[in-house]
């Protein structure tokens, strides 16, 4: 706070206190003692006095004296000496600066040291009552400040109250109250108020002094007399252009009091029809000359007591007035620097450019406390409204100016603010502004800049009454304009790249590829839906990170490149990436970022390698009969060896039954080409399982069961017959023997069941082997599914079994529990009876 | 070629395909030598520890153990590492023989393979065993691998 501010608050609530001692109760001598003591501390003298005018003798006697050595208190000198002769006969302050050469004849030897002195008539009922004075010591070597005499004026005028209460003391009543609205200007005063406020509480205290309905100060503006405080004064009153008697005795300095304005010809008859009957107006001068003006409800007879409260009223106003105007000019600055800081921030988190022009509007009209303010942008040659703040201004958003038009347009043209005071004196305003033509009439704007110098709009405020725009205001909103372009051109920026962003987080989110980025750090900054989905890993937690912290595995390599494998963990899963890599890199050749682009390819390389692993196996598979044979034949023709007919026919049994594996597993093949091309045709005919499958089981009984186990056939008594094709069924039914002991220990029992089932009939292989594992039972029909890659068999014996199971009409399924045997069962229509027949 | 029982070479064979253990056993009793068969993994173990033969010729593809984990107990144990092993193998893939000669085999034979020429390879390989080539033997075949896996 400034050493003047300081002093602004600390002279406010010595006033105040003053004007609460004069509305107390205590008595005259002591109230004025207090007021001196006020007065010291308020004008940092050295000294005041307080003298009482005896007309009758033309002497003054001393009711209060403070700073002086001597006992002045009764002291009495005649009325023509010292200063106190000179504010006598002016009526009026005076300030002294030479108090030695001004006074000729000291009235005591008290004042001997003094340079410099003020004083100030106390008057009550239109006569001077006595003087009010204070002085400073020479040896001090300090003047007065600037504003000292207003103040000693103002205590002058709470002297003069007190002075009345004593001597009127059938109106004390009245006069407490003039003193608690005189107190009430001093609390208000105390406050950092604006000079608004001060006049609103100087109307106030008007209102209250004279027991009027409403009160208004009416200072000059631009020319004009304008309500620049108000208590409770009607809104059509207040927008009333003044009428001429007001207008005069303003510039007059004289008092109006109208008794019946309702038949008064010296006003208008908006005037007369405003709510009022009676209107007492005495003269204010807060830097121009004014009227402080007490309206009333009812007719009423002035008399002079209410000129002089008036007057009082107005005098003490004056004073408020001055002393605020003096800060007037800082506080504007400070509250608008306050404000501008206010908006700044208000603008800056705001990225939708239509919301920051609608911001931008607001916060011009609460910065210079306008009415209404807008912002037009332009468009071509024309200004287009883009937002507007304040009321009644529905439908001005959207309309149009021409940019080379009055007062807007200039602020275009000069690309410097420009104002007008009162807009109605310029005729060619019309249509250039819509929110001017809701019935505003002070105007003022500043061009909005763009990039280069270039303006893009106007930053306009308006005033329903005119107002005379100050420098600092203007200035204000040049800078808030300033900052409204930054955060327009922001905003759009921002538009632009949100517009950018949406539209590729759209095509991120929407490509199936894994898509992530990181920034020059290795930190990722995309991460899309597919990156989340094939990594399992959400966004939230992977965005900020390197994706070694993320993946456990790095997908940087040193040069890019595409389609590289890497393997990595989703959970306990691995995960195969196809990945490709670009790398970003700035104009310098420094790397800025990289993008990886991956897809899973762990299913594709699954089945590769299920196909691959195929390959060898069937290779293997062919590879070991074909062993046999190409082994036996050479050994066959061998001549150094004589070999026996038995070993001869030994020797030619393998090489036939090791053709038959062979055939064998090429017709697994041809039947899984079959399955995959949907070719494979099945001649289902009425079987009789029973027969079947002990057919079945006793043909398989001595190659299959090398391993001492044994078959047991449980089958119903009544097993319909089914409809299959006999030789499908038979590969179905040895292939599931074949498995049941190729995966059962030594000497154990294969059980063999048939069950008859309303429409169906269920076979079932069971084993007591080690069983299969949940996860192998889901795949078990897959074509290439080997359950133990080290047994020998092409993964094709099962997905065969399936594909000939259901082109017969029925289906095949396995329960299991892990080192409890499997159960293998199909089942297959029954033959209707027609068939069966 | 003397018929002395004392310098007969002793060949194990392990195969889970009983018609090609007796092929093994035909053609390399016709070069006088002594066959002993195991169809299994361990069956093949216990069968080189009792037996000690002079040379092992082991398949790759066995139900339980297969012969990759074979030989490794193979060589893991003091009385039969020093026991040359030929992989027999149906496995085309030049990755799969690598395997058998990284896991210390020191020969393969491809299936489907000409009986008679197995006696050769089994006599050809003690005499550079027996001339502590082993190892170099072993390298030899290795390098024989890359150089038609790098083609």
């Amino acid at each position: 706070m400034s050493v003047e501010e300081e002093r602004g608050i600390e002279q406010r609530g010595a006033l105040l206190h003053a004007a609460r001692l004069v509305a107390g109760e205590r008595g005259l001598d002591e109230v004025l003692d207090e007021l001196l003591g006020e007065a010291m501390r308020l004008l940092r003298a050295d000294a005041a006095d307080c003298y009482l005018l005896d007309p009758a003798r033309r002497v003054l006697r001393c009711a209060a004296a403070r700073g002086f050595a001597d006992p002045l208190v009764g002291f009495v000198y005649p009325a023509d000496r010292g200063v106190a002769a000179l504010a006598l006969e002016r009526g009026g302050p005076v300030a002294v600066e030479t108090y030695g050469e001004a006074v000729h004849e000291l009235p005591h030897a008290a004042y001997r040291d003094f340079d410099r002195v003020l004083a100030a008539p106390v008057s009550w009922g239109g006569e001077v009552r006595g003087v009010l004075g204070a002085g400073l010591r020479r040896e001090g070597g300090r003047t007065f400040e600037p504003g000292a005499l207003d103040l000693l004026e103002a205590l002058a005028g709470l002297a003069s109250l007190a002075l009345a209460g004593e001597e009127r003391s059938d109106e004390r009543a009245r006069q407490a109250r003039i003193g608690a609205a005189l107190g009430r200007i001093a609390a208000l005063l105390s406050e950092p108020l604006s000079a608004a406020q001060t006049l609103d509480a100087a109307a106030r205290a008007a209102a209250d002094a004279l027991g009027g309905e409403f009160a208004a100060v009416l200072l000059p503006e631009a020319g004009r007399l304008v309500v620049a405080g108000a208590h409770r004064v009607p809104r059509g009153l207040r927008r009333r252009e003044p009428p001429a008697v007001l207008v005069e005795a303003a510039a007059d300095g004289r008092s109006v009091a109208a008794r019946r304005v309702r038949e008064d010809a010296r006003f208008a008859d908006g005037w007369r029809r405003a709510g009022f009957e009676a209107l007492l107006a005495v003269p204010v001068d807060g830097g121009g000359r004014g009227l402080l003006a007490v309206f009333f409800a009812d007719e009423r007879e002035f008399g002079r007591d209410d000129l002089e409260v008036a007057g009082l009223v107005a005098r003490a106003a004056r004073a408020a007035i001055l002393r605020d105007r003096a800060f007037e000019s800082e506080r504007i600055a400070r509250a608008l620097s306050q404000q501008l800081a206010r908006s700044g921030n208000a603008l800056e988190p705001e990225l939708d450019p239509v919301a920051v022009l609608a911001q931008v509007a607001e916060q011009a009209r609460a910065l210079l406390g306008a009415d209404a303010a807008s912002v037009a942008l332009l468009e071509g040659d024309e200004l287009v409204l883009g937002a507007a703040s304040g009321p009644d201004l529905e439908g001005v958003v959207g309309t149009r100016a021409p940019s080379t038009g009055w007062l807007g347009g200039d602020a275009v043209q000069l690309r410097a603010p420009v104002s007008s005071a009162d807009v109605s004196a310029d005729v060619l305003h019309g249509g250039a502004d819509a929110v001017l033509e809701r019935g505003h009439r002070a105007y003022a704007a500043a061009p909005l800049g763009g990039r280069e110098g270039v303006v893009r709009g106007v930053l306009a405020v308006y005033a329903a009454e005119p107002r005379a725009w100050r420098e600092e205001e203007i200035e204000a909103l040049a800078a808030l304009a300033g900052n409204a372009s930054v955060a327009l051109a922001n905003a759009e920026l921002y538009r632009r790249l949100a517009l950018e962003h949406a539209q590729s987080s759209a095509i991120l989110a929407n490509v199936a590829d894994g898509i992530v980025a990181v920034d020059r750090d290795g930190r990722v900054v995309v991460w899309n839906a597919a990156a989340e989905r094939i990594t399992g890993v959400p966004a939230s937690e992977a965005l900020g990170r390197t994706p070694f912290e993320v993946l456990r595995r790095e997908l940087e390599s040193g040069q890019g490149g595409t389609n590289r494998l890497v393997p990595i963990m989703r959970g306990e899963e691995e995960v195969w990436l196809s990945l490709s890599e670009a790398v970003m890199r700035e104009p310098s050749g420094e790397v800025a970022g990289r993008i990886f682009a991956f897809r899973d390819i762990s299913a594709e390389r699954v089945l590769e390698r299920m196909k691959s692993d195929f390959v060898s196996t069937v290779s293997h598979e062919l590879r070991t009969p074909l062993t046999s044979i190409y082994g036996f034949a050479e050994t066959l023709l061998r001549s150094d060896i004589g070999f026996s007919d038995d070993e001869r026919q030994t020797f030619l049994g393998y090489i036939a039954s090791e053709s038959e594996r062979l055939t064998r597993i090429v017709d697994a093949l041809l039947d899984v080409a079959r399955l995959d091309a949907g070719t494979l045709e099945v001649q289902p005919v009425p079987i009789d399982l029973r027969t079947f499958l002990s057919e079945a089981v006793d043909a398989s009984s001595q190659p299959a069961l090398g391993n001492g186990g044994r078959f047991v056939l449980d089958l119903d008594e009544e097993v319909p017959e089914v409809r299959a094709d006999p030789e499908k069924l038979r590969q179905v039914v040895d292939q599931l023997l074949e498995n049941a002991v190729k995966y059962s220990p030594a000497g154990s029992v294969v059980r063999v069941e048939a069950r008859a089932r309303p429409e169906a009939v269920e076979v079932t292989v069971e084993d007591e082997g080690s069983g299969i594992d949940a996860s192998q039972a889901e795949r078990i029909f897959d074509k290439f599914y080997r359950g133990d890659e080290t047994q020998p068999g092409t993964g094709l014996g099962l997905f065969i079994a399936q594909g000939l199971v259901s082109a017969m009409g029925g289906r095949i399924w396995v329960r299991s529990e892990e080192g409890g045997g499997s159960r293998f069962t199909f089942s297959l229509p029954v033959a209707n009876e027609a068939e069966a027949a | 070629m003397n018929g002395d029982a004392q310098a007969r070479t002793k060949v194990l064979v392990i195969d889970d395909e009983a018609p090609i253990r007796l092929l093994c056993r035909v053609n390399l009793e016709a070069e006088r030598m002594e066959v002993i068969e195991a169809s299994d993994g361990p069956a093949g173990l216990e069968a080189a520890q009792a037996g000690l033969p002079d040379v092992i010729l082991l398949d790759v593809m066995m139900p339980g153990l297969d012969g990759w984990q074979v030989a490794e107990l193979l060589l893991g144990d003091e009385r039969t590492r020093s026991i040359p092993i030929v992989f027999l193998t149906a496995r085309a893939e030049l990755r799969d023989r690598a395997r058998g000669l990284d896991l210390g085999g020191v020969d393969y034979v491809t299936k489907p393979f000409n009986p008679i020429d197995l006696a050769p390879l089994v006599r050809g390989l003690l005499d550079r065993v027996a001339r502590g080539e082993r190892e170099e033997l072993r390298q030899e075949k290795l390098a024989e691998l890359r150089a038609s896996m790098s083609r």
